[in-house]
């Protein structure tokens, strides 16, 4: 290359990069340095405030990522292998529609939805199947968070997991069905396995996702612990201005991130 | 085959999925009375829609409309050219540049953010206009840079190198070939800039608070100060754009973009 045109790349490339890097990478950088200070000195009393008083947050956190994304594979899995192997193009598009609304909205409309004296509740005592002056909660609770982030990781998971079996070609599926597969044989023995780089990486994703959520549990979660990690990071900084044990607990979760993070841009690099 | 009836049932469950937690936040918008547990309100009527129309939340309509307007501009304008650079030159350091476009799509945003905002009051833009639009900027570049890079690739440099060879300059070549066939993607890509900005919450609520306020945060505020109906209503409003987008352009969007809508 010339070096004019070197220049002219440079150029280009500094306006975006430099937002990136001042407003991403150096904050980035700066959690773990601000996560070793406290008081101006050098010490590891941040991670061991974190310790005690987060050890249950960082597992509760972690129980509701797997327990989330469990049940979003889970369902994924199955109802994309319905809808490769029978097509049903209204299900198919019901199930883009969380695609295009906001975490905020889903947290919003849980709510309403999961209280006590919400929704749900409302059309359950009519016929009579809960106790209507002790009615359960759903919301405030690991469920309420869960529920809410099922519902809108569904989507994307039925996205990227009925790309992976599109792409399965026709012909195995028929060489099973020629030796008598029924359709959860085609799913489980063809269309899984032959997909499962793509679910991994969906996976992946979505954990990571769900690890860092951040406005669901603040809209649905109860406001006392357990409480995901987001939300403690954020109390510490709004609530007490400890930015020092804030950041070691976003040192946490970065690090709960990481072995995830890692694969991902892994694959994404390779492409 | 499965049977008519079947296929129907499961239309009917999927759409009370989807509709279910989304038809509470319709009722509420126009329960003006609504005891409970009784099933539907006891009074309903457009009482809110109306108050909410001239308050709060125009501004935080507008502001945040404005917002998204500016943030999709100058994401476009400093992106085209760069990911037109990243798909064709042999440029030093690429490996690297791609890398630090990902990062904020693989860590936690909220313990980032945080020290972004003490980053942004440094220079006296925390709490303002111009401080919302660089976080959103964040994401948004991240978004941007991605799907554009891979738009500019799936032009074939064929055409380029023709247009070359008869003589057009390389600005020439990107302007009038490669810019005209990448145009549908960056359409694309702009809608996700947009509709990304439009939604952010995490950024908007740290470096905004407590004097730029966007819809998101609004109905942030209004839901958690019980104001169920004002919450709701912005709620809905919230939800207009990306079902119309949706509704009109699921047809031509390649799965991968509409899987990035699936994270904001």
């Amino acid at each position: 290359m010339r070096l004019s045109t070197r220049i002219a790349c440079l150029i280009i490339a500094l306006p975006p990069l430099a937002i990136v890097v001042w407003l991403f990478f150096v904050p980035f950088l700066s959690s773990a340095h601000l996560s070793l200070l406290r008081e101006d000195q050098w010490s590891l009393r941040n991670y061991y405030l974190v310790w005690r008083l987060y050890k249950f947050d960082v597992l509760y956190t972690l129980w509701i990522a797997f327990f989330s994304l469990a049940a979003v594979l889970g369902i994924a899995v199955f109802l994309c292998g319905y809808l490769r192997l029978y097509s049903n193009k209204a299900v198919e598009f019901l199930f883009k529609i969380p695609l295009f609304i906001p975490f905020v909205v889903v947290g919003h409309a849980m709510r309403v939805l999961l209280a006590p004296k919400g929704t749900l509740n409302a059309v359950l005592s009519q016929v009579g199947l809960i106790n209507m002056s002790d009615p359960p909660s759903i919301a405030f609770g690991w469920i309420g968070i869960a529920v809410s982030l099922i519902w809108k990781n569904l989507a994307l998971a039925v996205l990227l997991v009925l790309g992976a079996y599109r792409s399965v070609d026709e012909t195995f599926l028929e060489a099973a069905r020629n030796f008598g597969a029924s359709g959860f044989r085609q799913i489980k023995d063809i269309l899984l396995p032959m997909s499962k780089a793509s679910l991994a990486v969906a996976g992946a994703f979505m954990f990571t996702s769900m690890l860092a959520s951040f406005s669901v549990p603040l809209m649905i979660g109860s406001g006392e612990p357990p409480q995901m990690v987001m939300i403690d990071v954020y109390y510490r900084i709004n609530y007490q201005m400890d930015y020092g044990t804030a950041n070691a607990l976003g040192v946490v979760s970065y690090i709960l991130a990481m072995g995830v993070a890692g694969y991902y841009l892994r694959t994404i690099s390779q492409k | 085959m499965i049977p008519r009836t079947l296929r129907m049932a499961g239309v009917v469950l999927a759409g009370v999925i989807i509709f279910g937690p989304l038809s509470s936040l319709v009722i509420w918008s126009f329960a003006e009375k609504w005891y409970w547990p009784h099933l539907f309100p006891q009074q309903v009527g457009f009482f809110y829609w109306a108050k909410v129309l001239q308050g709060d939340m125009l501004r935080a309509l507008t502001d945040g409309f404005l917002i998204a307007v500016v943030v999709t501009v100058l994401t476009l304008v400093i992106t085209i050219p760069l990911a037109y650079v990243l798909a064709r030159l042999p440029i030093p350091f690429k490996p690297l540049i791609l890398m630090v476009f990902l990062l904020p799509q693989a860590f936690p945003q909220l313990p980032v953010f945080v020290n972004s905002t003490t980053l942004l009051y440094r220079v006296n833009l925390g709490g303002k206009f111009w401080g919302v639009v660089l976080i959103h900027m964040v994401g948004a570049l991240v978004f941007a840079v991605w799907t554009m890079t891979a738009v500019f690739k799936s032009v074939p440099e064929t055409l380029e190198e023709a247009a070359i060879n008869l003589g057009a300059s390389r600005f020439k070549s990107f302007y009038s070939v490669s810019l005209p066939l990448a145009t549908p993607g960056i359409i694309a890509s702009t809608l996700l800039v947009f509709l990304y900005s439009l939604d952010e919450f995490t950024g908007t609520l740290l470096v905004g608070s407590p004097f730029v306020l966007t819809l998101p945060v609004y109905m942030y505020r209004t839901s958690v100060g019980y104001e169920l109906q004002v919450a709701s209503i912005s709620a809905l409003m919230l939800m207009v754009p990306g079902i119309l987008l949706l509704v009109l352009l699921e047809r031509y969007m390649k799965s991968e973009y509409l899987s990035m809508f699936g994270r904001i």
